[in-house]
């Protein structure tokens, strides 16, 4: 127990209490901490448009990103139930993109996704469309690129639905369809309540680790920017990449605005909060524990 | 995608019973029409790799081009990828860190789940709820003061901040192991008790060897999170290309000197391998540690 | 109780050692008797070369050592700013640091991380007039000279001479409507309309072209006369600039521009799009030559100054420079040493010649650019006299380091995508932004 209590104290306890304190100073590790009071808030909510920026577009990848995931994460699990023959195969196969660590994967689809020389854009040439996307490389589209990756590597939210999914009684489906539910009435008043717990879980992870969105963003940025220096590649195209992780690590790592930084962390943390809190709030009307029909 | 959704919702298989030849060839149709979304959807999560593979064997002039298929296969860029980037080191220093940060989260991470889980103590419930609230906390919320603390140590640029705090346990370890830990019958470590065996010799000698899967589970997951990520080796050796991991190295190849998409398609493809095969290795554990995380949890 | 304690006192410890810092006196430079005899002593020196430029690097020390025989000299390569800032944070900074991260200069000086280098400029009469003027705009902030340069860069036009004779051409252009029009010349489209050769491609993010690149041969300022006001809303130069770039990108049109740029090598590969002919001109540094030579020996080009804007054509030689500043960090542990180390590197004209041929950069003295030892190739000749002409500058340092440029850079990125509607009321936001960054570094 004993080097969890001091390992608790030295890198949670402590950093977490200091963190507050600097989101109150100015400090740029070379010079003495200088104590600004609210400066550093008010600076963020009032004269920084790249914070709201940032917030913006994580809370699009938050919303837009997260519950595709889940959308797809259900059909994918689902169509894996199908197969009576071979299931173990196609979820080796589903699941594989996961393996891949992320900055390959990202590295991967900013190749794939290249607009004049990946695969995906000649086949959508090929088929005839004029103007194909230029995904990471223009603000409309390189976030719905990071989604098509993050639906690649759905993996393992679908094995989570997939196991909730064979939990469910057939008894509760023969009972359906006896009275009468077609395959829609089927998933709609079975399937969804029954694994609405999974979709919870799901959800709460995917919010939170959605709020700390870095890593596919980071190499995207970098890898297609053709900047020289890596921090100043952040957030191409346009911003459209500056995520709030990425902004706090710009602002913390690459300026040493370390008060500014906390601040950051610590409106981040209330935020994350209050969306977890909001989404147990909620899940009493739409989570069914104990297999309840509606 | 979701347009799939109503044609296919024969969410479970059905109860075998004879059947009449229409209602068989509506089976056998339907079970054609399922194998064949199955084999698209396999093809689209296969394709991306496909074309990493064939990209990692063009000519550096082929990989600009329009080019799909590789016109001469150049498998010599999976040695040349080694003159472009350090990726000898790089793979050392991820080895080092990967291995080092699974140990010590074993190591650490096992008593103190034994302690929330076996043992009886004022406060146990407390350190608990604790554990579960520090899975919430952001690392960006502790990382200013940490990277500030490493600095005071002398470890920026070093590869320790990567390694000792997991020495020092992990919530989301904890947790797992402690979820699993309950699950092994009461009655085993008590008569263990009665035959005077020490809490120390229960816990290595009893729950462990039981444990296996849950202690095998949070390794590999500890494994494959300190072998791709990212932010913290950026911030604590992203200052020194000697101590960067593949992750650095990878991120950072376009911004070097001498690469291209063929390289740098070669790179990926060596950085995949070796977590693609451990997943063929350890399918089973993996599978059932991520569905303990989601439906147990 | 006794777990309490612990955690006590290990926060006690933890605190303690996260509270500590160096102080900056103002007590006079300590000096070393250079010719006299002292204990042997080891000084580092660390600096973000590596691989073969950091061998190269390493040559230029026994030259030093012989020199000063009680000194040996450690050179320790892969340290970035961030960790020489580290370093320097935490006390046991190296005795002499090297940095390619001008912008930092405004930082690095108000800070004192670097150590003001006037007093020992006095105390040894160190003679400054062997710099050109310009190399004190990079290397001083705020009236402390807390560095000396250590060779440099120079920016200068690339153009393919090829492509130029095909069109009929026969000099660079030397202004910005000649730029384009030449540009225009240049350009060759596929049948479908994508683009085949650009002549000059104007992407803010693309090679080296960007917001401070633009702003230099523009002769755009970034701060007013004071240092502590944004000048981008009120210099009109800006919005020239701009609009120049703006009427060059319409001529491709932006998504083409794109498309066109997303299927180039990269900067620093075999793939450069100027070495296979792809782009006609761009501005680079004179490193280029380099890596032309290397990779792509057989391309017939040349260099030139980067055209001036059309009414300051007498300022057309000038360009954008500005390269490595070495100097001494605070807390360093041997700092008379340090001096005579960072003295002697960044005028002895030997060690200058020796690196300016190796890693192609412009030497920093007048005696090393005079120096007959020099390789000069005519294309790399172009650089040191645009190193050396009066007008020649690095744009304006501040208290903010990058974020200046990175701001700019970001509303470049709205602007050529044609996002900004009004041009000078985006530059005042540009303005109002850095000017909010300016006075938050001041509290």
């Amino acid at each position: 127990m004993s080097p969890w209590v001091v390992g608790f104290s030295v890198f949670i306890v402590y950093p977490m209490v200091s963190s507050l304190y600097f989101s109150f100073t100015r400090y740029d590790l070379l010079s003495e901490p200088v104590f600004v009071g609210l400066e550093n808030y008010r600076f963020m909510f009032t004269q920084d448009p790249n914070f709201w920026q940032s917030v913006r577009n994580t809370l699009w990848m938050v919303g837009v990103g997260v519950s595709l995931r889940i959308v797809f994460g259900v059909v994918t699990a689902t169509v894996l139930t199908w197969p009576r023959r071979g299931a173990k195969v196609y979820r080796t196969i589903f699941f594989l993109p996961t393996m891949a660590p992320p900055v390959a994967a990202a590295v991967a689809f900013v190749f794939v996704l290249n607009p004049r020389i990946g695969p995906v854009n000649q086949l959508l040439g090929a088929l005839g469309m004029e103007h194909p996307p230029l995904w990471f490389y223009s603000p409309g589209s390189a976030k719905w690129g990071l989604v098509l990756l993050g639906l690649w590597g759905v993996g393992d939210a679908m094995i989570i639905f997939l196991a909730g999914l064979l939990d469910v009684p057939r008894q509760l489906y023969e009972a359906a369809e006896i009275e009468g539910a077609g395959p829609w009435q089927r998933f709609r008043f079975v399937t969804l309540p029954m694994i609405s717990p999974v979709i919870f879980f799901n959800l709460v992870m995917g919010v939170i680790s959605g709020f700390q969105y870095f890593t596919q963003a980071y190499v995207a940025s970098v890898a297609t920017s053709g900047n020289r220096v890596a921090t100043q590649a952040l957030g191409y195209p346009q911003g459209s990449m500056l995520f709030y992780s990425v902004y706090l690590y710009q602002q913390g790592f690459t300026y040493f605005r370390m008060g500014y930084a906390s601040a950051m962390a610590w409106v981040l943390f209330l935020i994350t909060m209050a969306c977890t809190a909001l989404i147990f709030r909620t899940s009493a009307r739409w989570v069914h524990y104990g297999g309840a029909l509606r | 995608m979701a347009r799939e959704l109503p044609t296919g919702g024969v969410a479970a298989g059905v109860v075998p019973r004879p059947l009449p030849p229409g209602v068989r060839r509506r089976r056998f149709l339907q079970a054609v029409a399922n194998h064949t979304v199955l084999v698209a959807l396999s093809a689209m999560f296969l394709m991306p790799f496909v074309f990493v593979v064939l990209t990692a064997l063009m000519t550096d002039r082929q990989a600009l081009s329009a080019a799909i298929w590789p016109r001469p296969f150049r498998w010599s860029n999976f040695l040349e990828v080694f003159r472009a980037i350090d990726l000898v080191r790089y793979t050392w220093n991820t080895v080092q860190v990967a291995v080092g940060a699974t140990v010590g989260v074993v190591v650490s991470c096992v008593p103190v789940a034994y302690a929330l889980s076996r043992l009886r103590w004022r406060g146990r419930q407390a350190a608990f709820v604790v554990v579960l609230s520090t899975l919430m906390l952001p690392f960006q919320v502790t990382v200013v003061p940490l990277y500030i603390i490493f600095v005071r140590f002398g470890w920026i640029p070093s590869l320790k901040p990567l390694i000792v705090p997991m020495f020092f346990g992990d919530a989301f370890s904890i947790f797992l192991l402690r979820q699993f830990f309950l699950t092994i019958p009461e009655e085993l470590t008590d008569a263990a008790r009665v035959d005077g065996a020490s809490e120390l010799q229960i816990m290595t000698r009893v729950v462990v060897p039981l444990a296996k899967p849950a202690i095998a589970a949070v390794a590999l997951f500890q494994f494959l999170y300190s072998w791709n990520d990212l932010f913290a080796p950026l911030l604590f050796v992203g200052g020194d290309p000697n101590l960067w991991t593949l992750s650095i190295g990878l991120a950072q190849f376009r911004t070097m000197t001498q690469v291209d998409w063929n390289l740098m398609m070669a790179a990926s493809v060596l950085f995949m391998l070796p977590v693609i095969v451990l997943f063929f290795l350890a399918q089973r554990v993996f599978v059932e540690g991520v569905t303990l995380t989601g439906v147990k949890g | 109780m006794r777990r309490a304690l612990v955690v006590l006192s290990v926060l006690a410890a933890v605190g303690a050692a996260c509270t500590a810092g160096g102080g900056g006196g103002t007590s006079p430079p300590p000096t070393i008797e250079p010719s006299g005899t002292h204990e042997p002593v080891t000084i580092e020196i660390w600096g973000a070369w590596s691989g073969r430029e950091l061998k190269q690097f390493n040559q230029i020390f026994p030259a030093f050592e012989e020199k000063y025989p009680w000194i040996t000299v450690k050179s320790v390569g892969n340290r970035d700013d961030e960790a020489i800032v580290a370093a320097i944070r935490a006390g046991n900074p190296p005795d002499v640091v090297l940095s390619f991260g001008l912008d930092s200069v405004g930082e690095f000086c108000a800070s004192g991380g670097w150590q003001d280098l006037t007093p020992y400029i006095e105390q040894s009469d160190f003679d400054l007039s062997q710099f050109p003027e310009s190399v004190f705009k990079y290397t001083s902030f705020a009236g402390s000279q807390c560095a000396l340069p250590f060779l440099t860069d120079a920016y200068g036009l690339y153009y393919n001479v090829d492509l130029f004779e095909k069109a009929g051409l026969t000099e660079p252009p030397k202004t910005f409507s000649e730029l384009t029009e030449y540009a225009k010349k240049l350009t060759e489209f596929n049948p479908d309309g994508s683009i085949k050769v650009a002549g000059f491609v104007p992407w803010a993010g693309f090679y080296e072209f960007g917001a401070v690149t633009l702003s230099i041969p523009w002769q755009a300022h970034w701060y007013d006369e004071s240092g502590e006001h944004s000048a981008v809303a009120t210099d009109p130069r800006w919005k020239q600039a701009l609009e120049w770039q703006r009427d060059l990108v319409d001529f491709y049109g932006a998504a083409n521009l794109k498309r066109f740029i997303a299927g180039l090598g990269g900067e620093w590969g075999a793939g450069h799009a100027f070495h296979h002919g792809q782009i006609a001109m761009m501005i680079d540094g004179e490193w280029r030559t380099a890596f032309i030579q290397d990779l792509a020996p057989d391309l017939n080009y040349a260099t030139a100054p980067f055209p001036v804007p059309d009414d300051a054509a007498d300022r057309y030689g000038m360009g954008q420079i500005g390269g490595t500043i070495i100097g001494i960090p605070r807390g360093s542990p041997h700092p008379a040493e340090a001096w005579l180390l960072v003295s002697w590197m960044a005028t002895d004209t030997d060690t200058l010649v020796y690196m300016a041929n190796n890693v192609r950069n412009v030497p920093t003295t007048y005696a090393a650019l005079e120096s007959p030892d020099l390789d000069v190739t005519p294309q790399f000749k172009t650089f040191l006299d645009i190193f050396q002409n009066p007008y020649s500058h690095y744009k304006e340092t501040s208290a903010i380091g990058v974020q200046d440029q990175d701001l700019m850079g970001a509303f470049m990125e709205d602007w050529q995508e044609g996002k900004v509607p009004d041009l000078q009321a985006g530059l005042e936001q540009v303005a109002e932004q850095i000017d909010a960054l300016l006075a938050q570094a001041r509290i």
